[in-house]
């Protein structure tokens, strides 16, 4: 159960960085979102995605515009608002200060 | 075939089988309870809706059909993900997901297990009994008076049966939510065979029962309709030979004989065929009815019954039509008497001549010479069942003035006074006396092509005081008042030839014509 919790804990962040990394990448539709996520393997269903980003949008730190479609309504697609672009500076801060951490740690252990 | 459903999810029109949509309703129920404490749930739920849209479309036009199917709602909700995965990642949420429940139970009859039509079944759900006890306590009841069965039926009528899944899933108490839906399926794909065979030994008997009950109900049916055919052809074959025989095929005057001879022979013909489709076309309906159970084919379409109908109307309104007609025939009655005196004899013998002599009318009839016709005799005395009623009556009273008469009334009827006493014209009967001897015809002739109107004659012969009358065991058909009955005592009743002795008081019944006293044998 700590470890299941842990793990959790580990993806919820980590997905949240990721689905940053990729809207930064240019704007971008919820499903092609999910399928950037499977390539990198970090396994998601679509549903998670939804909330996700609609915190992130109140938080401030996404917008979206609606785009027609070739079929059926128009979509919606996400883009990084100034925060959001912010947020992903620190983020990467964030992530290097932990990657370091991490190596630092298992290179003590061995 | 299935039935489906148009529903509108993300500003999209789907079609959409109907278990497919119960499923979506299920999960996307569950997902609106997921999110329901998050502040944006209707957003997020908006999104989740237009997504799922947007696959359902992309799975119509990719595999080129018209309609959602379950396997395609199952797809979708892979790649969406249950509620369930949602919160290994969306701890936020954990607590607003409800405690998995056990869903609101209802009352409904399950035609599944069900024997006759799953009110045991219904309620061995919704009481969570083994539904063997229920059909014991159904078939016990049974017994008490037959209440269980009018309960049954009253149960049968109110209680709604489980159609739908959803239905079922409420009626076994299971949640209606995307878990219940998935192991619903489970059990349906894998347990069907195993759940038949999981039914008690009593419900497999009932079972049985009522099969072989249903096969011989059948089978009895089957048989009674086979007999209706048969018999029915062959009454059906006895109408038409009676028809033709009536209208004169087989006999060319059919119309002198006792039951058509009540009918003008004018409308004779019209009549009988009215009466032939009165009866036959019924008869038909009947034997097409037979054939129709038998075969389990409808041997005639709608519009040919219809057109058996009007013609069988058309039947029965002429029919009634004719009746009328020949009823008013007998509105008047006439009558008119002969009076004749006889010569005197001290003992009449009084008998039923059988032969009749040849009147004129049989001289031209027969085509014998008409100066030729007096003498000659007819032996006739047919007595079946196309003889007019024998209408003749004869009583004996004393004379007042001495002398031996009769009296002949003859009375028939019509439509008016006129027409009845011609009627009543037409009759002719014969009477003779040859000395003692008074010959009494067992019937009246009427003239030819005469319709029948209820002519009768009623005789009266008067003889004095102190005449003897021979009176034969066959007058007793004929005589009013009297009769050999009242004339048998101690004697021997076999005795054909009575003796009668008009007194003061009338017609007295005293001694056999040969009253030698047995002699008893030692």
């Amino acid at each position: 159960m700590i470890a299941e919790n842990t793990q959790t804990q580990m993806r919820k962040g980590i997905l949240e960085y990721c689905v940053l990394l990729i809207i930064s990448k240019g704007e971008i539709y919820a499903s092609d979102i999910i399928a950037e996520l499977r390539k990198a393997k970090l396994l998601v269903v679509e549903g998670t995605l939804y909330p996700l980003l609609t915190r992130l949008k109140n938080n401030g730190l996404l917008s979206y515009n609606w785009v027609e479609s070739t079929s059926g309504p128009p979509r919606k697609y996400y883009l990084l608002t100034e925060a959001g672009r912010d947020m992903v500076t620190k983020l990467d801060v964030t992530w290097m200060e932990l990657s370091y951490a991490i190596e630092t740690s298992k290179q003590i252990k061995q | 075939m299935k039935r489906t459903l148009n529903i509108n999810i993300g500003n999209s029109i789907i079609h959409i089988e109907e278990e497919a949509y119960e499923m979506l309703t299920a999960y996307l129920n569950e997902i609106k309870a997921h999110f329901a404490t998050s502040a944006d749930h209707y957003e997020i739920v908006t999104d989740i809706e237009n997504r799922i849209a947007e696959m359902f479309r992309e799975i119509l036009s990719q595999q080129q059909k018209q309609v959602v199917e379950v396997g395609d709602v199952n797809h979708v909700i892979a790649q969406m993900g249950t509620v369930g995965q949602f919160e290994e990642v969306d701890e936020e949420t954990e607590s607003a997901v409800p405690p998995h429940h056990e869903g609101i139970k209802k009352l409904y009859r399950d035609t599944d297990e069900g024997i006759v039509a799953g009110v045991c079944a219904g309620f061995s759900h919704y009481l969570e009994v083994d539904v063997r006890w229920i059909r014991i306590i159904a078939l016990i009841s049974c017994f008490i008076g037959g209440s269980g069965i009018l309960a049954y039926l009253i149960m049968w009528m109110i209680i709604p049966r489980a159609i739908t899944r959803s239905e079922k899933m409420y009626m076994k108490g299971e949640a209606v939510n995307l878990h219940g839906f998935i192991r619903n399926f489970e059990e349906e794909l894998a347990g069907n065979p195993l759940l038949k065979r999981s039914t008690g030994f009593i419900a497999e008997l009932v079972e049985a029962i009522g099969r072989v009950l249903g096969k011989v109900g059948k089978l009895l049916l089957k048989i009674i309709a086979g007999f209706i055919i048969l018999f029915g052809c062959f009454f059906l074959l006895f109408l038409c030979g009676t028809l033709a025989m009536v209208l004169g095929f087989w006999d060319a005057n059919p119309n002198e004989y006792f039951p058509l001879n009540i009918v003008n022979s004018d409308y004779l013909s019209t009549m009988i065929f009215a009466f032939f489709i009165s009866f036959a076309v019924p008869l038909v309906a009947l034997i097409l009815y037979a054939i129709r159970v038998f075969f389990n084919t409808r041997p005639i379409n709608r519009t040919v019954s219809f057109g058996l109908l009007i013609i069988w109307l058309f039947g029965i309104m002429t029919s009634v039509f004719y009746i009328t007609k020949v009823v008013s025939e007998f509105k008047e009655e006439a009558a008119f008497t002969e009076v004749r005196d006889l010569k005197p004899y001290g003992t009449y013998n009084l008998v039923i001549n059988r032969s009749r002599f040849f009147s004129k009318e049989d001289s031209v009839r027969y085509q014998i010479n008409s100066s030729a016709y007096r003498g000659r005799v007819i032996l006739n005395d047919e007595d079946g069942p196309f003889q007019p009623p024998r209408n003749i009556s004869l009583s004996i009273e004393k004379s007042d003035n001495g002398k031996t008469t009769l009296t002949q009334n003859f009375s028939a009827q019509g439509k008016n006074f006129d027409v009845a006493l011609k009627h009543a014209q037409n009759i002719h009967y014969d009477f003779s006396q040859q000395d003692s001897v008074l010959n009494f015809s067992p019937q009246l002739q009427l003239t030819k092509n005469a319709n029948w109107r209820d002519q009768r004659v009623d005789l009266i012969l008067k003889v004095p005081v102190g005449a003897k009358l021979l009176l034969n065991r066959d007058f007793d058909r004929y005589l009013q008042r009297y009769g050999s009955w009242s004339c048998e005592g101690e004697d021997d009743y076999s005795e054909d030839v009575k003796v009668w002795t008009m007194t003061e008081d009338g017609l007295k019944c005293n001694q056999h014509k040969n009253d030698t006293p047995q002699t008893e044998a030692p």
